[in-house]
């Protein structure tokens, strides 16, 4: 039974897969005809040479040569050359990717961890200034642009710190080119964006952890915990918070395949070489194919990690391979 | 013979609500000896499971206001939490109505059942296991070693209920209160369950008080029994004498309104006219008058006391207590 | 009993029916009305965005009335004027009173909002209620179809289109419902699956009702409330998408004034300028505040049982 779900769902996810292709490459079909970035400018050459350089770049194949030359390289890793320097995209992506996961990971995990501690003091002190205070305050970490969170915090921490003679932090790139790369620099640096980024995530789950607390305090089993005379504290953190951070892992894992695109703005505002940030500078410049190898690549991610999520719901829940 | 082990003195619950106050539990007066077995009977929303919350002091977010529930000595209204926490689940043990939500789910029956033991007896993991695993077995589980390993959601519900039982007594109470425990299972389980319930009162010599719905659980598992209306006692006193000639008109048209197999042939049922009263404006006097076919004049006025009527009896009643015989259509 | 009570002369308590009288039934849009109204934070949110909506749309009588500038209109005498008089709210570094490209910018912003959930939610529930209605292959298509563009990160496909279509006001509203629609076209399939169970879908078409006409008629207005508390909640979650992407100059291009694009080059008039900041921001900020409280106040009034615990 497992398996044959498991095969279902390989399948399907290997069909959206080829249909993004499709659609990526119908929408990027219309770059093909136009022009060739950055010689258009050159008025020496003739109309021969422009005709020439589009068809080494394979720019004036029919369609269908192309998408499946393109699908035969993306099969071998070939995710694509770029428009500007002919550099491969997949060797950018790897370069990249490490960065973006370590910030978005890092969110993740900051987010995960105040959550917890706030959704719970929200749920015991319910209805209390405390609690009140709380959910305004994640009612509105909900409206708040990320991009001028992220402004904000560079204006005080970098400008105006740096301006008034205090300890400062980075406001661009990972680490330090000169003379840095040692932990501590890197935490400097990942402090701010990982903040911003975190701070969706704290509005949602902060606010979901104190109701899943405050369903599974009054939850019947809870009512017997305290009548075999536990202490409180037991029955709250044993007995409840138990089950009520079983929704959140499900709520926390739905993000997970979102990991690699859910930080670009904050990558682009803080100068963080992700892969967000790369795909933004390429498409300034017009680079449509390393944009589109991105693109397709983060789908990969994306659809790959909604199909572990499936398996893994299947491995532990057997209700679920019969639907 | 000993006094009463747990004796309840005109207790009040009352639960604020924004549009009054709910008094669940209005003056309820009670006691129990060692071993003895006490059935509290009423419909819902008459206060008997408010009333053993409050005795756990477990009635939160009601509010008990006034009473004394006296216990080896003590005043449990009183008490500290820390001492309460100490009696409950080691002195006086309460199982609940449905097993399946009253167990918790992510954690294992055996290690639930041991729990109790483990925290009022300070023993180690394996000795409260074996404990744990001794009374599974006790209580008619086959296999209670596996079992014990086995999550509530294995368990079908009459084996579910029997786990919820050792839960309560691997700590050896001097009370159980069992609220509903037949309520949520078939009926060919209920039996069982109640067979299992008395073996445990004569084994264990556990003074159990049964909550019920249900005037024929009383009848197959209860000495004594106690009626509750609106938040009060109407009628107490021995099972077989309150059944066979009950002294209060709602105890009295209860017992005609369910199917009896010694009645006569074409006597059809009686549902008692009128609707449970409103527990927040509740009607002056007796609480059962508007509803009351034998109801005189007095009754609209003033509240009747639990007084002593017949030999073994007591009963709320203004009308038998002047010595009228309940007849009637 | 046979032969007791005579067909005809059952013999009910009368009390059963005394008693307090309950309210009388009411529809289920006035019911959420009530709910609504009731709902006092809710409601005030909801007037907030009545107002914004309402200067945005009233802006060229605002410049003609109050602050006699337009929005393009340059005056390199008077850059980083801090907010005073006249400049209301200051001006950036063209001169350009602020207060005013807020206000203007306030109409693209809402604008492209509005269109966005306008074409989502009827290209969405358009393809969702034919999925639901018909089930089978069909249904499969468009679900998979919904399931790839849905799979694409959506910030990605936003970048991708920016590029390669020019962004007006129209088009980056086409582009962000690009993503958003598939999200609607599950849920109102959703919807359709559970009420095609009931039983007057069968009654409808056992009187011979086209197919058209059940989808529009009956299926359509019981599928309305999931839509409209989607937008209602969706529309915050929009403008702030539609303001990344003006900041990031992918969207909405200057001279043309939006909030996003006013914060572009902000941070580096930040020392000397920060109300250039702090203004398009706060504006941000605030419509997508009182959008997501109306929002949630809508669906605890439409739908009470998506209500979380209090």
């Amino acid at each position: 039974m497992l398996a044959k779900y498991l095969a279902r769902r390989l399948f399907a996810s290997v069909i959206v897969v080829l249909g993004v292709t499709l659609i990526t490459l119908v929408l990027m079909d219309r770059t093909r005809g136009t022009y060739v970035p950055g010689i258009d400018l050159n008025p020496a050459l003739r109309p021969e040479d422009i005709a020439r350089l589009r068809a080494n770049l394979g720019l004036d194949r029919p369609f269908y040569l192309w998408y499946l030359t393109w699908l035969w390289n993306v099969l071998h890793g070939d995710f694509g050359r770029s428009m500007i320097d002919g550099s491969p995209v997949m060797s950018h992506i790897l370069d990249r990717l490490p960065n973006t996961l370590e910030l978005t990971g890092t969110a993740i995990v900051i987010g995960v961890l105040i959550s917890i501690p706030l959704g719970v003091i929200g749920a015991l002190r319910r209805g209390s200034k405390t609690d009140h205070t709380l959910t305004v305050v994640s009612v509105a970490g909900f409206a708040v642009p990320q991009f001028w969170l992220g402004l904000l915090l560079i204006l005080v921490f970098s400008v105006t710190f740096e301006k008034l003679g205090w300890p400062w932090l980075p406001s661009s790139g990972a680490f330090a080119s000169f003379g840095g790369g040692d932990i501590l620099d890197r935490i400097a640096h990942l402090v701010m964006p990982a903040t911003v980024l975190s701070f969706f995530y704290l509005s949602l789950w902060s606010r979901f952890t104190r109701s899943s607390m405050l369903e599974v305090l009054s939850q019947d089993y809870i009512r017997t915990a305290r009548a075999k005379g536990m202490a409180e504290r037991r029955v709250v953190y044993l007995h409840g918070l138990r089950n009520a951070l079983i929704p959140l892992i499900t709520l926390v894992g739905l993000e997970l395949p979102g990991l690699v695109s859910g930080g670009l703005v904050v990558e682009v505002v803080f100068g963080w070489p992700g892969i967000g940030r790369l795909a933004f500078e390429r498409a300034l410049q017009y680079d449509y194919s390393t944009v589109m190898g991105v693109t397709f690549f983060a789908t990969l991610l994306v659809v790959a990690g909604n199909l572990l999520a499936d398996v893994l719901y299947a491995i532990l829940d057997p209700r679920i391979r019969y639907a | 013979m000993a006094g009463p082990l747990l004796e309840v003195q005109d207790l009040r619950t009352v639960f604020r609500t924004k549009h009054g106050d709910v008094k669940a539990v209005d003056g309820v007066s009670f006691e129990i000896s060692p071993g003895e077995t006490l059935g509290i009977v009423g419909e819902s929303g008459s206060g008997k499971s408010v009333t053993a919350l409050s005795v756990m002091r477990l009635q939160r977010p009601g509010k008990i206001l006034s009473g004394k529930v006296l216990f080896q000595g003590r005043d449990l209204t009183k008490v500290s939490e820390g001492e309460m926490r100490e009696i409950r689940g080691q002195d006086i043990a309460m199982i609940f109505q449905d097993p399946m939500t009253s167990m918790n789910p992510v954690f294992r029956t055996g290690w639930q059942v041991a729990e109790p033991v483990r925290l009022h007896k300070g023993l180690d993991r394996t000795s409260a296991m074996a404990v744990a695993v001794s009374m599974l077995g006790k209580v008619g589980i086959p296999g209670p070693a596996t079992r014990a390993r086995d999550y509530p959601h294995q368990f079908s519900g009459g084996m579910r209920q029997r786990a919820m039982i050792a839960m309560g007594l691997t700590t050896t109470p001097k009370v159980l209160i069992a609220d509903e425990p037949t309520t949520a299972l078939d009926v060919t389980i209920q039996a069982q369950i109640l067979e299992l319930l008395r073996q445990v009162n004569r084994d264990f010599g556990t003074a159990t008080i049964l909550i019920t719905h249900n005037l024929g659980v009383v009848a197959g598992m209860c000495e004594r029994v106690m009626v509750m209306y609106a938040g009060r006692v109407v009628e107490s006193g021995p099972t077989v004498d309150v059944f066979a000639h009950p002294k209060h008109p709602y105890t009295w048209s209860l017992l005609r309104s369910i199917p009896r197999l010694d009645a006569e042939r074409h006597e059809p049922l009686k549902p008692i006219d009128g609707l449970p009263p409103d527990l927040i404006d509740l009607p002056s006097g007796c609480a059962f008058h508007p509803r009351c076919q034998f109801k005189v004049e007095r009754c609209s006025r003033d509240t009747p006391l639990l007084n002593r009527v017949g030999e073994t009896q007591l009963a709320a009643c203004w009308v038998t207590q002047s010595g009228v015989e309940l007849k009637g259509a | 009993m046979l032969g007791q009570t005579p067909a005809g002369e059952i013999d009910l308590p009368r009390s059963a029916f005394e008693g307090e009288a309950s309210r009388p039934a009411q529809s289920y849009w006035n019911e959420s009305w009530e709910r609504l109204r009731a709902n006092r934070i809710g409601m005030a949110a909801g007037v907030l965005l009545l107002i914004l909506a309402a200067i945005s749309l009233a802006a060229p009588l605002f410049t003609l009335f109050l602050t006699h500038y337009e929005p393009a209109r340059l005056d390199l005498l008077t850059t980083f004027q801090p907010p005073g008089h006249p400049h209301l709210l200051g001006t950036d570094e063209l001169g350009r009173d602020t207060l005013t490209r807020l206000i203007y910018g306030g109409r693209v912003t809402l604008g492209v909002a509005f269109l966005t959930v306008a074409i989502s939610l009827t290209l969405g529930s358009s393809v969702g209620l034919v999925a639901g209605f018909y089930g089978g292959w069909i249904d499969d298509i468009l679900m998979r179809f919904v399931d790839m563009v849905l799979a694409i990160p959506a910030i990605f496909l936003f970048i991708l289109m920016s590029i390669l279509f020019r962004p007006t006001p129209v088009t980056l509203a086409a582009i962000i419902a690009s993503v958003g629609w598939g999200g609607v076209a599950r849920l109102v399939r959703g919807e359709v699956l559970s009420v095609k169970q009931r039983d007057f879908i069968m009654a409808t078409r056992s009187i011979g009702a086209r197919d058209l006409r059940l989808i529009t008629r009956h299926l359509l207005p019981n599928v309305l409330p999931v839509l409209i508390v989607a937008a209602s909640l969706g529309v915050g979650q929009i403008i702030l998408i539609e303001a990344a992407l003006d900041f990031l100059g992918l969207g909405i291009q200057p001279p043309t004034a939006s909030w996003g694009n006013m914060l572009t080059n902000s941070e580096s008039y930040f020392f000397h300028s920060v109300w250039l900041v702090i203004f398009p921001g706060v504006t941000i900020f605030v419509t997508v505040l009182a959008s997501n409280i109306f929002g949630n106040a809508i669906r605890d009034a439409f739908d009470p049982r998506l209500k979380t615990t209090h």
